[in-house]
């Protein structure tokens, strides 16, 4: 009878409400409308103005349009890195507001806590991608992604958020200092966003050390990914891409993970 | 037999593996208590809200919750605690929203979250901010709503770090009196204040700890009977005068008493007031020092804290 009666609480304690509550924390009160704006506006920019400021450098015989589809899936892919963002920027947030001690005396885990950020930033991460999408059905007419290739990139967007979640969480978890996180958040992001497939494609004609970057960079394998499920085009090089990025995003989230639940939270 | 929520050995505790904010702590907080830790700024006393709340992990030494180890069990723990810390924490939005997060974390069902929100607003005087963000409110304020806040979820044992600070008379009673509710109700609770009459107030046991060590662990009734024979002289002189007298006044009065000087005041403990008053007059006039003020009073609780810190580990209690 005792033995039932604790099984019933334990049931009551299973881990996935208490994630669904960090979430649903998380988007009330961790994520202010001025900076989302900001994060899925500014590439809905860069769609728009890349969009057509490149158009009209190619000759009209190519057809306006096709750099727009190009940029399309990458800055779809883009939005992996901009969830990142949003992921340091709430432990950021919970830190510097006190709310992290707090919750870390709560009813979860630390690893809740941390999965609670992850989740929240893959669903920015997808709902901006999907911003993007809308945008560019407006843009474009007619879009080529089917459905499989949807929930392909879909998947893919999902895997970099957690990614860029990782890495973001990783840099906050060792700097203590807003002024540098900022800084070297900037960094990434440009670094990031510029030595990618996202603007431009891969060409052997790039300088060495800027292929190097290319090759390396996970925003390339995300873009090609993301690119590849919405023209339908999978290739074996995708998938070793799809592959290499899985590897690194385990390896990432094992490093944050295993930096956060050591770092002393109480300092702040 | 007693239950004991908290039982701590030889806790140890170093942020930077040099100096120990916790230096081999051991006692028991019992069921039903309300247990106040008192201590100088540094003492330790966050430090050991931090290690009962599984927030660090003690350097060394064993601790049990409810008979679990914070290293093992620490989710099980915290589902039955309620922790007030000393640092601000708020969520990004208004007042009553803060309540709102916090019920939902705390997975408290939609209707009894309000009725709980709608007590705890009221009871704690916050009817007039409730819409307002809880950073954009008086610091007093703040101090209610993250405490009132912690009342939204049911627990077995309450830490509040320094609770009161910056609460206004009223309120602080406010509070002081439904913690002292509550505890008949069942709730442990294991309370920091700076504040020695409010610990006196409300609580059952009272610790001190100074450098990580703790001096007196005891019954406040009993702390107060350890000083029982004892008076306690305060007195001030004028100005300039303290760096001769006090020596003189030291030796003057002898065995018997003692001289805890503060400046051009000093707190002079007594078992025969009548003859330090005469040896103080005397030796005042003798030396040509003016007494600005004298007076001659019960001991409280704040004597046998500055006493057992002053006396640093030597041991003036029993644990
Ligand atoms: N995060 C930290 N890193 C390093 N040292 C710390 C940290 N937190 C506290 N300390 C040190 O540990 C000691 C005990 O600090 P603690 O916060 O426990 O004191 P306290 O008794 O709560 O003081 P107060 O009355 O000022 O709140 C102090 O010497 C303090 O400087
Ligand atoms: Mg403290």
């Amino acid at each position: 009878m005792s033995s039932f009666a604790r099984s019933i609480t334990e049931v009551n304690h299973l881990e996935a409400p208490n994630i669904t509550r960090l979430i649903y924390r998380n988007i009330k009160v961790n994520t202010d409308p001025g900076s989302l704006t900001i994060l899925i506006g500014l590439p809905a920019m860069y769609l728009v103005f890349f969009g057509f400021g490149f158009a009209s450098l190619q000759s009209s015989a190519s057809g306006g349009s096709s750099y727009l589809s190009f940029l399309t899936p990458g800055l779809m892919g883009f939005q992996a890195v901009m969830a990142g963002t949003v992921g340091g920027g709430m432990l950021w947030a919970d830190r510097r507001w006190g709310m992290l001690a707090q919750l870390l005396v709560g009813p979860f885990t630390r690893l809740q806590y941390l999965l609670g950020i992850m989740l929240t930033s893959v669903a920015f991460g997808l709902a901006g991608a999907l911003v993007m999408l809308g945008i560019a059905d407006l843009l474009l007419g007619a879009l080529p992604v089917s459905l499989i290739g949807l929930g392909f990139l879909l998947a893919v967007i999902a895997v970099g958020s957690i990614f860029f979640g990782s890495l973001m969480l990783l840099i906050a978890a060792k700097i203590k200092s807003n002024t540098t996180y900022n800084s070297i958040q900037i960094l990434v992001l440009f670094l990031v966003n510029f030595a990618s497939t996202v603007f431009y494609p891969y060409s052997s004609a790039l300088p060495a050390a800027i292929r190097v970057l290319f090759a390396i960079n996970p925003l390339t394998y995300i873009a090609d990914a993301v690119r590849a499920g919405y023209f339908g085009a999978y290739t074996t090089t995708v998938g070793y891409e799809v592959l290499v990025l899985c590897a690194e995003t385990v390896a990432v989230l094992f490093l944050a993970v295993r930096a956060y639940m050591r770092s002393d939270v109480s300092t702040e | 037999m007693v239950d004991l929520v908290v039982e701590a050995e030889d806790l140890r505790h170093s942020y930077d593996g040099n100096r120990f904010a916790l230096d081999g702590v051991s006692f028991t907080v019992r069921k039903g208590e309300v247990f106040g830790l008192l201590g100088k700024n540094g003492a330790g006393k966050s430090t050991l809200i931090k290690a009962m709340t599984t927030l660090i992990r003690p350097s060394s030494g064993t601790l049990r919750i409810f008979g679990m180890d914070p290293a093992k069990d620490g989710k099980k723990i915290r589902a039955r605690i309620g922790v007030v810390q000393q640092g601000e924490s708020f969520d990004f939005t208004t007042v009553e929203g803060n309540f709102d997060v916090y019920g939902v974390l705390w997975g408290i069902p939609r209707a009894e979250r309000r009725r709980r929100r709608e007590a705890l607003i009221q009871k704690f005087g916050l009817e007039e901010v409730r819409r307002q963000r809880s950073f954009d409110i008086s610091g007093g304020q703040k101090r209610r709503v993250q405490v009132a806040r912690e009342f939204i979820h049911g627990m077995d044992i309450l830490f509040l770090d320094e609770p009161t600070v910056g609460m206004d008379v009223i309120m602080r009673r406010t509070l002081l009196d439904s913690i002292r509710e509550e505890v008949k109700g069942g709730l442990t609770v294991v309370f920091t204040t700076h504040n020695l009459e409010e610990a006196d107030y409300v609580c059952d046991r009272i610790a001190v700890i100074d450098e990580g060590k703790l001096l007196v662990l005891d019954e406040v009734e009993n702390l107060k009977r350890l000083y029982g024979g004892k008076k306690t002289i305060d007195l001030t002189i004028d100005m300039g005068s303290a760096a001769r007298f006090i020596p003189a006044l030291t030796q003057g009065l002898g065995p018997g008493t003692s001289v805890m000087p503060e400046g051009d005041s000093m707190v002079i403990l007594t078992d025969d007031p009548k003859d330090s008053l005469a040896k103080i007059l005397e030796l005042s006039q003798k030396m040509g020092v003016q007494l600005e003020w004298i007076s001659v009073r019960k001991n409280t609780l704040e004597d046998v804290f500055l006493r057992s810190v002053d006396h640093g580990g030597e041991p003036l209690g029993s644990a």
